[in-house]
């Protein structure tokens, strides 16, 4: 469901991927591992099509890199949830309603954004907090926040772009647990982590993104 | 459910950045108040202009031996030249009391006689006309018979033709420096505005917005500025109006068509820049 076939990608006229091939299966759960700057971030953006290959051609879903029209790409978007270190959370809005929004931008029934939007906030264990700002919450809070928004629109693959880097060790756990569970219930996740102990602790498929080329990798 | 979702999100915009939006709307106050001002003063002036081009009366000075019947003919040729308005009969006897009544003088006492003739008043039909095209009708006027003289101030229609032409080109030059200074000042605070609402922007794409949704609450917001930007200004002009007339200048005219052109430029002016800011950021 997702295929990466010898893709290339330019940043500034700086090679960062080169020629690389992956295949990621439904409901997989895979890291990605590398030093900053390596291309992680670079291969989320090819996924949710914020970036182009310079050559090769990306699938996702029912979409293709080479042939997607610039108006369905909001559509793939629907499909895929992104979280990031940052949270990327509306800070004058409640919990309830960065969750919500997600739904209303892509003109979802108000009802069905009400139901979706508490069954999200249930999954991540925010519920109680709901009616609070981002910046009432804690780091963890905030990326659970974050991913029930990511969640809310039922995505077939959650990328998540180092999610704990800013969070300390306790949370982070707390947060992979959270990922996992999501992946149990069917969703594919991508993420990419410095956190090896995390990789340890919770082993799956990872792949070291290293000199423009993806390999087979494992925890350090 | 989606229009409304839209004009909650326009609306909201407003009162979640409050900052920005008191920034944007002053700026646009100030910018349609300062174009429509000198609008104002310029319409005014030309206005001014045209009064003293539209009081130009020629003096056709006829020959006084002509008999009555003489006088509605040559009353009925000049008025059939295309740019005379109308010609009124001054007769020498009503020509003297005019001008004792200037002059205060009694002319016949000191001459014995009337020495001024028949002459008709003439009223051209445009409010103001090229110095040529004044001159061209004096010519037909001076080519009919019984017409000894036609006299009227043509040095001072040649200056004021040449100042209102230096005035419309100085008004145009300056009228335009002004638009687009206040364009470019209402465009960058609208961008300005946007950008700082980038996050918004960049999470409405990330979760599948499409390009039409994004930018709908921003265009709404950007149009209800620009129309809240010219009714203020619009209200500052009138009443900045209302008080120049009170004080100084009673005949000052404030048209409602420049108030609701001010309206409309803003609605425009909001339009376009925050159609083009938001766009700005889809592209990247």
């Amino acid at each position: 469901m997702i295929e990466l076939f010898n893709v290339s990608v330019k940043i500034d006229n700086r090679p960062v991927l080169n020629d690389i091939s992956l295949q990621i299966t439904k409901g997989e759960f895979v890291y990605l591992i590398g030093k900053t700057g390596a291309g992680k971030t670079t291969l989320m953006r090819l996924i949710y099509m914020d970036l182009f290959p310079a050559k090769g051609n990306v699938i996702v879903d029912r979409y293709s890199s080479s042939t997607i029209r610039r108006k369905e790409i909001p559509f793939l978007r629907r499909r895929v949830g992104v979280v990031f270190q940052d949270f990327k959370l509306l800070p004058d809005r409640t919990v309830f309603d960065n969750v919500a929004f997600a739904l209303q931008v892509i003109g979802a029934p108000k009802r069905t954004i009400r139901a979706r939007a508490l069954s999200a906030l249930s999954r991540v264990g925010l519920n109680h907090k709901r009616y609070q700002m981002p910046h009432h919450l804690s780091g963890g809070e905030q990326q659970r926040a974050a991913i029930a928004r990511a969640l809310v629109n039922e995505p077939f693959i959650l990328l998540a772009d180092e999610p704990t880097g800013n969070l300390d060790p306790q949370v982070s756990t707390e947060i992979l647990a959270l990922l996992e569970s999501i992946n149990r219930s069917g969703t594919a996740v991508l993420m990419a982590t410095h956190n090896y102990g995390l990789i340890r602790q919770f082993p799956h498929r990872t792949l070291l993104v290293e000199n423009g080329k993806i390999t087979a990798g494992e925890a350090p | 459910m989606k229009l409304l979702f839209l004009l909650k999100e326009g609306f909201a915009g407003f009162r979640r950045a409050r900052l920005a939006v008191t920034i944007t709307l002053a700026t646009i106050t100030l910018a349609l108040a300062l174009l429509g001002l000198f609008g104002l003063v310029a319409q005014n002036l030309s206005d001014s202009f045209q009064r003293v081009f539209y009081q130009i009366r020629l003096e056709v000075f006829v020959d006084p031996s002509l008999g009555e019947s003489d006088f509605q003919t040559l009353k009925s040729e000049i008025e059939g030249i295309e740019a005379v308005q109308s010609a009124e009969y001054i007769s020498p006897r009503a020509a003297l009391q005019e001008f004792e009544k200037d002059f205060g003088k009694d002319l016949v006492a000191v001459l014995e006689s009337n020495p001024l003739p028949p002459s008709f008043r003439v009223m051209l039909k445009t409010g103001r006309s090229r110095p040529e095209a004044i001159q061209a009708v004096v010519r037909r006027i001076e080519a009919l018979k019984a017409v000894d003289e036609v006299v009227y101030p043509e040095n001072l229609i040649r200056l004021l033709d040449k100042y209102f032409l230096l005035g419309i080109v100085i008004a145009a030059g300056l009228g335009a420096a002004i638009f687009i200074i206040s364009t470019l000042l209402i465009f960058n605070t609208i961008r300005l505005a946007i950008h700082s609402r980038q996050r918004v922007i960049e999470i409405m794409r990330l979760v599948g917005a499409t390009d039409a949704f994004i930018k709908a609450p921003f265009i709404f917001e950007g149009v209800l500025q620009g129309m809240i930007g010219g009714l203020l200004a619009a209200g500052l002009l009138w009443l900045a109006g209302d008080l120049v007339r009170y004080l100084f200048l009673p005949g000052l005219a404030v048209p409602w068509l420049y108030l609701a052109g001010l309206v409309i430029t803003g609605i425009l002016l909001g339009f376009i820049g925050s159609y083009l800011s938001v766009g700005k950021y889809l592209n990247t």
